[in-house]
């Protein structure tokens, strides 16, 4: 049975702690915060990749998206800013994506259903949004997003990258 | 194993003596030097879980407290879910030039959006490694 995108709720919480990622803080992040943070604090919301196996339901991969803006550090004058938008800019934060390490080949459905949630909301949302931003864990999640054409704006890890929603939200 | 064990163990006691000597307090005082310490770490601890960075300033003079611990936690806290995303002149620079650009998706957005566009989209079936269908 093919694979569904559900949001996270507390019917999940047995689900859980099945899930197996090599990176410690994004396990850590969905059995520990995420359902807080989607239904308590209401920062963000999760989204998880559920499979039906033999063995019942398994998390096969789970996404996060939070809105955020994006605020310039310092004050300094920059050339480069007659050509921006003015600051802060609104934007959707890929806060998360993770797939458990034992059914892989799934990233790219996950990271399609978390841009078309975006580009939904940037079209047709009651808020403007600029920027899908997120923060790529280390190089190969730096080159899986630069495939789609999130530009890195650091070198180091986690890296910040971003793509321009404008021309994908019709404007 | 061990030795290293035993090695660590004297430079951390050294190191505590030390500290109990520039507190002003006595050797049979370990308890209270452990409190002071922990007391002081809490505080440490707890600026970073808040994505804070602890500097040391005297004038212009300005020296940043530096532990792979510490930025681990500061990190966790600003990679997680944020509110906030403060760019450095340097990220802004590159910001501009992404927004500049003309529309040229890549090969595998343009068929991420192709596949987003279907009415039947399908989702990926999955074969698990450990065995389960």
């Amino acid at each position: 049975m093919p694979v569904r995108v559900v949001p996270l709720t507390r019917h999940h919480r047995p689900l859980l702690k099945g899930f197996q990622n090599q990176h410690a803080s994004l396990v850590e992040y969905l059995q520990r915060y995420a359902l807080r943070h989607a239904e308590k604090d209401l920062l963000a919301r999760t989204f998880l990749a559920i499979d039906r196996t033999e063995g019942g339901e398994r998390i096969a991969g789970y996404f996060t998206l939070a809105t955020a803006s994006v605020e310039r550090r310092s004050v300094s004058a920059i050339e480069a800013l007659d050509r921006l938008p003015q600051f802060p800019i609104p934007a959707v934060l890929l806060a998360r994506l993770a797939v458990d390490d034992r059914a892989k080949g799934q990233g790219l459905f996950l990271f399609e259903e978390a841009l078309g949630l975006t580009i939904e909301l940037a079209r047709t949302g009651p808020v403007a949004l600029r920027l899908f931003v997120t923060d790529a864990i280390d190089g190969a999640a730096v080159r899986f997003y630069e495939r789609f054409g999130l530009v890195r704006l650091a070198d180091g890890y986690p890296c910040r990258m971003v793509l321009d929603l404008k021309p994908l939200a019709g404007g | 194993m061990a030795r290293f064990q035993a090695q660590t163990n004297a430079v951390i006691e050294e190191e505590l003596a030390d500290l109990r000597g520039r507190l002003g307090l006595r050797a049979n005082q370990r308890a209270d030097l452990l409190r002071e310490i922990a007391s002081l770490a809490s505080w440490v601890v707890r600026q970073a879980e808040a994505g804070r960075r602890i500097e040391a300033r005297r004038g212009r003079d300005v020296e940043a407290l530096r532990n792979p611990t510490l930025d681990r936690l500061r990190e966790r806290r600003n990679a997680g879910v944020v509110g906030r995303i403060a760019l450095s002149d340097s990220e802004v620079e590159r910001l501009a030039a992404v927004l500049d650009r003309g529309f040229s998706p890549t090969p595998a957005l343009r068929k991420a959006l192709s596949r987003l566009a279907a009415t039947k989209r399908k989702p990926p079936k999955l074969r698990w490694r450990d065995g389960a269908a």
